[in-house]
């Protein structure tokens, strides 16, 4: 007795019912599209921000304060950090580290009439490439140290009105500045920043005096415990320290789960969708082909053959359908939006970073929705009485 | 018995793909109305803005404060009737950090002058205005946190570092949707006082409030002309813009779930199409006998036609249902209690019911065009041929 | 609906000639369909007349044109040449919203298969033609219950078809054909598709619809027994009578 239907049956009746197939196979490749999608972004915030900062990197801030944007301390501070335990000392012996001012501007963005967007400045210490080696500048030249000259991380040419390489534009009245290099950062949120030299940026703004963080690179990793421990301990100051990874992790955290959660809220509806758009497909198939099914019975198949037949073809549809939409999400790769940083309030430009688990995800989801939307239609055709089906 | 309701019970022929397609239908306007609820939840706050009041700030970035001394020379242009000022203050409740709200200090008297959409009891209002540590709370803030009139409760400063006390004096509600009810305000002087030299009698922003709302954009550019030539200069526009402004910084968020809910109209088309277009080919030899009775091809297009908007229609019905429920009961509660500054008020409002029934209907018509036309040009001798 | 005549003619056969009205006249009748570029000639040069009361069967093998010819003397199609006058209209040069409004003032349709709506209930089904003339709700049901009330089905007039046999299905859809009071009735295998004792039920409620209401019929059938009630057969060969 035979015993599974072979499966070119199958394929044949998916061909021969081109347009209903086609729109099902549509509606599941739309769904894996949009979940693998926004798992795509969600990981690439989490790159982006993730690989901005080292864990071999300390940031120092205002105790309380939720972001470098909204601390501040004195820069008689910064000497008594860079004294602390585990800083890494350059070839002259001068401490790896320095005090960052850092502000948000509003610019104009390119083409659209008047809309507005936040970019952040940072104002650096002279040896910040030292400090963050993955900054490579790629074109241009350096801001010379004490001017008012600044570089754009590559991310930001080209977006907004004004700035791009060699330009002057005010970064406040009267306080011109001309981009003289183009960085980037390694996909980090670097390279969405305008790099000014620290004094400018104080000294445009009014923080004379004051610094929003200070950036010190350790001897390794595993010194981050007795620094911290030394910089937080004295509560008269009023100083937190975090590892530069944990920090960037931190403030993109809500952005990324925010990104994650609208994904998966849209790809249920999506699914469910799909779903019951395969039903009502495998459901009227199973009706116009009642005689064939009744047919096979009568030449022995079992219920169970037909079953798992009808269930088969549906996952093939549904597979199909899965791999368009994982392949066409690849394509996403190409694309960058940019978007703001909750917690920042800056805008940033964020990628679609494909990875193979949210891939097999993505096709394993559609799988799913082949054997759901599939199933009932499928245990009807098992139902088939042959007699009946066949005298039609 | 006439044509519509012939269309009508067509619907019921194959009750289980009826159901199935209604249940599709159904589920892509749940989806819709959320995201068009979610849209208009954070967007709200920009279209029901006053159009009579300018807020003015830092031209380059709103981080940077603006000297006090500004308000008197913006009261001197004519047509503004009130101007107040208003400092961020970003606390944080000392053990619920990821609570977010909006606190922000004030100068009492004008701002309640400017911002009259504020209900708050006589007795508490004064309360407010001679106790240098009050706090006005919004209500829903309120709630969310817990706390009760009379109350002394303690905050963690993130830009003014430290522990702050204040006193719940009132609680808020608002008679315009132009303010949200998730707010905590306070005494600016307070503020003032307890800082450095350095950082006094400066304001983040300032709110005039003018007599006639078409005159809003003339004010804006007339106090930014004021303070051009200061190291400070201003960038002032209605609140309308100010609020839209603010929302660009979210444009690509929004515009994702914009096509995201219009993509789900398309799948729902799609479901709609596929349904129609099956019970259309499985009775072609019904079209003929029609056809033979001498119906015309007009109405073999609107029976089609008719029993894809009934299908729409009760899709729709059954999605509305749903989403009220889901999204004011659910969802809306719990935005609205622990997100209330970003959505203040998550209800489905009725533009986009409206929206969303009328949208089921005519693409329920729209869905079935092709099918309605292939139909109504069948031939009828060919329709009628016996099958299989 | 009118009482048959003034004279009430007993159960017969036979057909009165001469002063009788024309019902169908057809001359020199030719139709070819064109298959790609394969030309078919269905019908040849066929020329039949027919006067009212008559009851006519057109029998032959498959592919004989039977079908074809049934379907342009009901309208339903154009010849490619010769002319075809029914009930008075000269169908040969008539467009497709005029040949429908001709069929529904003119012709009764009664088909093997798949004749009624299984959404609605046999009265309502009787009422269908109806639909496409201006009365009202009430006179389009008392017309329907008469015509269910010839045919004998009056105590099922709110079943649905699914609860009715196959015999009683047919009658109902002779109830149809019969409501507008029309010239024509076409029957295509009427009896195709049931057993014997309700074929001749069917078979019997045609006479009596020639007989006491003096329609005119013309049946493609299979069915000898058929033949044999109808007064006039004809045998189509590969387009031409024999």
């Amino acid at each position: 007795m035979l015993l599974m239907i072979p499966l070119s049956y199958n394929l044949r009746s998916l061909v021969a019912r081109k347009g209903t197939t086609l729109a099902s196979a549509f509606g599941i490749a739309l769904v894996v599209f949009v979940l693998s999608s926004s798992l795509m972004l969600s990981g690439g915030i989490k790159k982006t921000m993730g690989s901005s900062g080292s864990s071999e990197n300390a940031v120092v801030l205002r105790k309380g304060a939720d972001s470098e944007l909204s601390s501040t301390f004195e820069t008689r501070l910064i000497n008594l950090i860079l004294a602390a335990p585990g800083v890494k000392k350059d070839e002259t012996g001068a401490a790896l580290g320095g005090g960052e001012a850092v502000i948000v501007i509003a610019v104009e963005k390119t083409g659209t009439a008047g809309k507005i967007a936040n970019v952040l400045v940072r104002g650096v210490s002279d040896n910040v490439l030292k400090m963050r080696p993955e900054v490579k500048l790629i074109e241009g030249r350096l801001p010379q140290p004490g001017t008012d000259e600044v570089m754009l991380g590559k991310s930001v040419r080209g977006r907004y009105t004004g700035v791009d390489l060699n330009l002057s534009f005010e970064l406040k009245k009267n306080r011109k500045v001309q981009a003289v290099g183009i960085f980037d950062a390694g996909g980090s949120s670097f390279e969405s920043e305008i790099w000014a030299g620290v004094d400018t940026v104080k000294s445009s703004f009014g923080r004379e005096g004051l610094v929003s963080s200070v950036t010190v690179q350790l001897e390794s990793g595993s010194k981050y415990d007795a620094f911290k421990a030394t910089v937080e301990s004295d509560k008269q100051l009023g100083l937190q320290s975090f590892r530069e990874s944990e920090y960037y992790s931190k403030i993109s955290s809500g952005t990324a789960t925010f990104v994650s959660a609208i994904g998966i809220v849209i790809t249920v509806f999506f699914s469910i969708g799909a779903m019951i758009g395969a039903a009502i497909t495998m459901y009227a198939a199973v009706a116009q082909r009642r005689r064939e099914i009744g047919t096979l019975q009568a030449l022995g198949f079992t219920r169970r053959a037909v079953l798992s037949s009808m269930l088969v073809e549906s996952i093939v549809l549904a597979t199909v359908g899965g791999l368009v939409g994982a392949v066409a999400s690849l394509f996403m790769g190409f694309v960058k939006i940019s978007m703001m940083n909750f917690a920042t309030w800056q805008e940033v430009s964020f990628s679609f970073t494909p990875d193979p688990g949210q891939i097999l995800i993505s096709l394993a989801l559609g799988g799913v929705m082949g054997v759901v939307g599939g199933f009932f239609p499928a245990l009807s055709a098992s139902r088939t009485n042959p007699v009946i089906a066949m005298r039609a | 018995m006439n044509l519509a309701s012939l269309a009508v019970r067509n619907v019921l022929r194959n009750k289980l793909r009826t159901v199935l397609t209604v249940l599709g239908v159904a589920v892509a306007i749940l989806a819709f109305v959320l995201l068009r609820t979610v849209i208009w939840s954070w967007t709200v706050s920009a279209e029901y803005a006053a159009k009579d009041r300018v807020a003015t700030r830092h031209k380059i970035t709103f981080i940077s404060p603006l000297p006090v001394r500004y308000k008197t020379q913006i009261e001197q242009i004519p047509g503004v009737t009130h101007v107040t000022w208003a400092s961020w203050f970003g606390a944080k409740h000392p053990t619920r950090e990821s609570d977010f709200f909006q606190s922000i200090a004030v100068d009492p008297p004008s701002f309640l002058a400017v911002y009259d959409e504020i209900i708050v009891p006589a007795a508490q209002r004064e309360k407010w205005l001679s106790n240098r540590q009050g706090a006005l709370v919004g209500e829903s803030l309120a709630k969310q946190m817990g706390w009760k009139l009379g109350d002394r409760i303690t905050l963690a400063g993130t830009i003014y570092p430290g522990d702050w006390q204040f006193d719940v004096d009132a609680i808020y509600t608002v008679k315009r949707s132009s303010l949200d009810k998730a707010s905590l305000w306070f005494n600016w002087n307070y503020l003032n006082d307890s800082i450095g030299a350095r950082r006094k009698d400066e304001a983040g922003w300032f709110i005039s409030r003018i007599k006639n709302a078409g005159d809003a954009a003339n004010t804006a550019k007339r106090i930014d002309a004021l303070f051009d030539d200061q190291d400070a200069q201003t960038l002032s526009m209605d609140e309308h813009a100010m609020n839209a402004s603010f929302l660009g910084m979210f444009s690509a968020v929004l515009t994702a779930i914009d096509l995201v809910s219009i993509v789900i109209l398309v799948i729902m088309m799609l479901i709609l199409g596929n349904t129609i277009a099956m019970g259309v080919r499985e009775r072609t030899n019904e079209y003929g006998m029609l056809r033979a009775l001498g119906f015309l091809p007009k109405h073999i297009a609107s029976f089609v036609l008719l029993e894809a908007m009934v299908v729409g229609l009760c899709g729709g019905g059954v999605g509305l249902l749903l989403a009220y429920p889901v999204v004011e009961q659910g969802l809306g509660r719990f935005l609205e209690e622990n997100m209330g500054s970003m959505f203040p008020y998550f209800q489905v409002d009725a533009s986009i019911a409206g929206l969303a029934l009328v949208l089921s209907i005519a693409l329920g018509l729209v869905a079935a065009i092709v099918p309605a036309y292939q139909a109504s040009k069948l031939n009828v001798v060919d329709s009628l041929r016996r099958v299989g | 609906m009118t009482q048959a005549g003034s004279v009430a003619e007993a159960a017969s056969n036979t057909q009165d000639l001469g002063s009788k009205a024309v019902v169908i006249d057809v001359k020199g009748l030719s139709k070819t369909y064109f298959r790609g570029k394969e030309k078919l000639d269905v019908l040849r040069d066929l020329s039949l007349t027919a006067h009212e009361g008559e009851f006519i069967a057109l029998m032959g093998p498959s592919g004989s044109g039977k079908t074809t010819l049934l379907n342009i003397i009901a309208g339903l199609d154009r010849p490619s040449s010769g002319s075809v006058r029914v009930a008075g209209a000269d169908l040969a040069g008539m467009s497709d919203s005029a040949l429908a409004g001709f069929r529904a003032a003119n012709v009764g349709f009664i088909f093997q298969t798949y004749n009624l709506l299984p959404v609605l209930t046999a009265r309502e089904n009787v009422e269908l033609p109806l639909l496409l003339t201006n009365l009202g709700s009430a006179e389009r049901r008392r017309r329907a219950e008469t015509a269910l009330k010839v045919v004998g089905l009056s105590e099922r007039m709110d079943h649905y078809p699914r609860q009715l046999s196959g015999g009683q299905e047919q009658r109902v859809t002779i109830a149809r054909a019969i409501v507008t009071d029309p010239k024509l009735i076409v029957a295509d295998e009427p009896t195709g598709d049931l057993d014997r004792d309700s074929a001749d039920e069917i078979l019997s409620l045609l006479r009596k619809l020639q007989t006491e209401f003096k329609k005119t019929i013309i049946m493609v059938t299979h069915d000898p027994a058929a033949a044999e009630s109808a007064g006039t057969v004809h045998h189509l060969d590969k387009g031409k009578f024999k």
